[in-house]
Order: structure tokens, then C-alpha cells, then sequence
């Protein structure tokens, strides 16, 4: 291609072929990144659980700190290779990650709040951070999903904050939330958020490759 | 009937253009990649739109490598619908 001058006609073909050539999916998610999140917060939730229902120590509640201090500097890490590899970014691409930042700013100041409720003799403060995770993270999923136009993710997002209104309800009605079921609830509702829409989005990729 | 942009009636910056006004930001080696232009060449034209104001260039480094990152202007994507509307005209779309 050089400097040459077009007939109205041609200039007309050039931008739809390069329009046709640089099309591709409407947003490029590093899926790594929320895969990971994923998986730290299940293993975490899964090693919580785990500890708590066999010894009974609440100690072992600091295990939940695993999710910020190991997955913030392996995000920071997945980012800077993503911003490496990627070539190009769509309006789409900055949205996300915009609407992404804004869900980790609210986890970074909900934790500062809880933290100064225990502080001030209110450790059931808390119980804010699921409230948070199903409810804030699940919204997050599903905008993800109507960015991408994956209709897994918009599924998974809906049935996390169903299930954090659920909790809320039974927080208000005074009927305990135990390990025993919500942990498990919280591992689903990440695995349907995240794991499920990956895999699938994954697979068409691929399928779109052939 | 409206006159076509001179700037943007050549192919190679017209494909740059395209490109942008699509992907909303692309770096130098994609831009090469999709128009099949020389370097010198692409680097020429993309002066040319960046002082137009029709694109806006950011010079910065990936590991030792140097990359730039074209993005469109709002003054370049006013342009390029002004440019696709003339062309409607002269096609009687």
C-alpha cells in the first residue's frame, strides 16, 4: 500500500476491507487474569472452609487475606505482559477494564472499612466482604458479559447476586449463614462467573480460528 | 457537492484511518501489518495526520523495544465522517 489517490469508489472498498480485516471480537479480555482470580479465590475459600469446619479456629480466617496479597501482584504481573502482547484496544477493551479497576477499588475500600470496624470491636463487619464478592463482583460479570456479548457470564453474574441478596435476606431474618453452605455457594457462584464463561469464550476462539 | 479531505483521499492514510476509527488504538507494528506499507513509508503518512491533529501518537518502550500507539483524534474522527458522508454524495448512496 502507498500514497496513491483513490476514486470515491475505491476509497469506499479500502475502508470497508480494513474495517473487514482489523474486525474481531468486540472486546479482548485477558482471560488469564480473571481465570486466576477465580481460581485463587476458590483454592482460598476451599483451604478456608476446610480449616475452619475441622478445627473450629477463627484464627484461620486470615486465610481469606491470601485473595489481596497474592492476587494483586500476580494481576499486576498478567497486566503488564497482556499490555505487552496486545496490539491494538477497542473503546470496549478500555470500558472493561475501567468497570474491572473500579469493582478492585471498591474491595480495596471495603477492606480498609472492615477492618476498622474490628478495630473498633465489630469483626462481624466482615461478613461484608461476601456481601461484596457475590453481589459487586457478580454485577461486574454480568456488565462483562453484555460487553462481550456472552451471554455466560450474564448468567453467572445474575445467579451470584441472587445468591448475595439471598444472604443478605437471611442476614436480616436472622437465620445463620453457615460455612457449610455458603462457602460452597461462593465457590459456585465464582466457578458459573468465571471458570464456565472462560472455557466457553475459550472455545469459540478457537472455533473462530478453524 | 462537499469536496473530499485531500488528507485522507490517499490509500495508505485513508487505511490507517479505517483501522483506527475501528480498533480505537493500534500500535505501529499492527498498522504495518494490516495496510502491507513500508515502515518509512507508514511513518511518513502518520506524521502527516498526527499534524493534521487527525491522530494522536505516544511514543513509549516495551522491555528495550520502542512502540508507538496511534489513536484517532476527536478532530480526526469528526474528519473521517465528514469524508465518508462526501463519499456517499459522490457514490449517490
Amino acid at each position: 500500500m502507498d500514497d496513491k489517490k483513490l476514486t470515491p469508489q475505491e476509497s469506499m472498498e479500502l475502508i470497508t476491507s480494513m474495517i473487514q480485516s482489523s474486525k474481531r471480537r468486540v472486546a479482548s479480555p485477558d482471560l488469564r487474569i480473571s481465570v486466576m482470580w477465580a481460581v485463587l479465590t476458590i483454592i482460598t475459600a476451599t483451604t478456608a472452609w476446610i480449616l475452619l469446619s475441622t478445627t473450629h479456629n477463627p484464627w484461620f480466617n486470615f486465610v481469606w487475606f491470601a485473595i489481596p496479597v497474592i492476587g494483586i501482584p500476580t494481576n499486576i504481573m498478567l497486566a503488564s505482559k497482556h499490555r505487552e502482547k496486545s496490539r491494538t484496544k477497542t473503546y470496549l477493551d478500555k470500558v472493561s477494564a475501567g468497570l474491572w479497576k473500579c469493582v478492585g477499588y471498591i474491595a480495596i475500600g471495603l477492606t480498609i472499612g472492615c477492618f476498622i470496624a474490628q478495630q473498633c470491636g465489630y469483626p462481624q463487619a466482615w461478613l461484608a466482604m461476601f456481601f461484596y464478592a457475590f453481589i459487586i463482583v457478580g454485577f461486574g460479570a454480568a456488565v462483562s458479559g453484555l460487553l462481550l456479548r456472552e451471554n455466560s457470564y450474564i448468567f453467572g453474574g445474575m445467579f451470584s447476586i441472587y445468591s448475595g441478596f439471598a444472604l443478605i435476606v437471611c442476614t436480616l431474618c436472622q437465620i445463620p449463614l453457615l460455612y457449610s453452605w455458603v462457602v460452597p455457594l461462593y465457590i459456585l457462584c465464582f466457578l458459573l462467573m468465571f471458570i464456565v464463561p472462560a472455557f466457553i469464550i475459550s472455545r469459540k476462539t478457537k472455533l473462530e480460528g478453524k | 457537492m462537499k469536496e473530499l479531505d485531500p488528507l485522507l483521499h490517499s490509500q495508505l492514510r485513508l487505511a490507517v484511518m479505517s483501522i483506527l476509527m475501528n480498533v480505537d488504538e493500534a500500535d505501529f507494528v499492527f498498522l504495518k501489518e494490516k495496510t502491507e506499507a513500508t515502515a518509512g513509508n507508514l511513518s511518513v503518512q502518520l506524521d502527516k495526520l498526527s499534524s493534521a491533529g487527525y491522530i494522536s501518537m505516544e511514543k513509549g518502550f516495551v522491555g528495550k523495544k520502542t512502540r508507538t500507539v496511534c489513536q484517532v483524534t476527536e478532530h480526526g474522527r469528526k474528519a473521517f465522517e465528514e469524508y465518508v458522508d462526501a463519499l456517499k454524495e459522490y457514490l449517490n448512496l
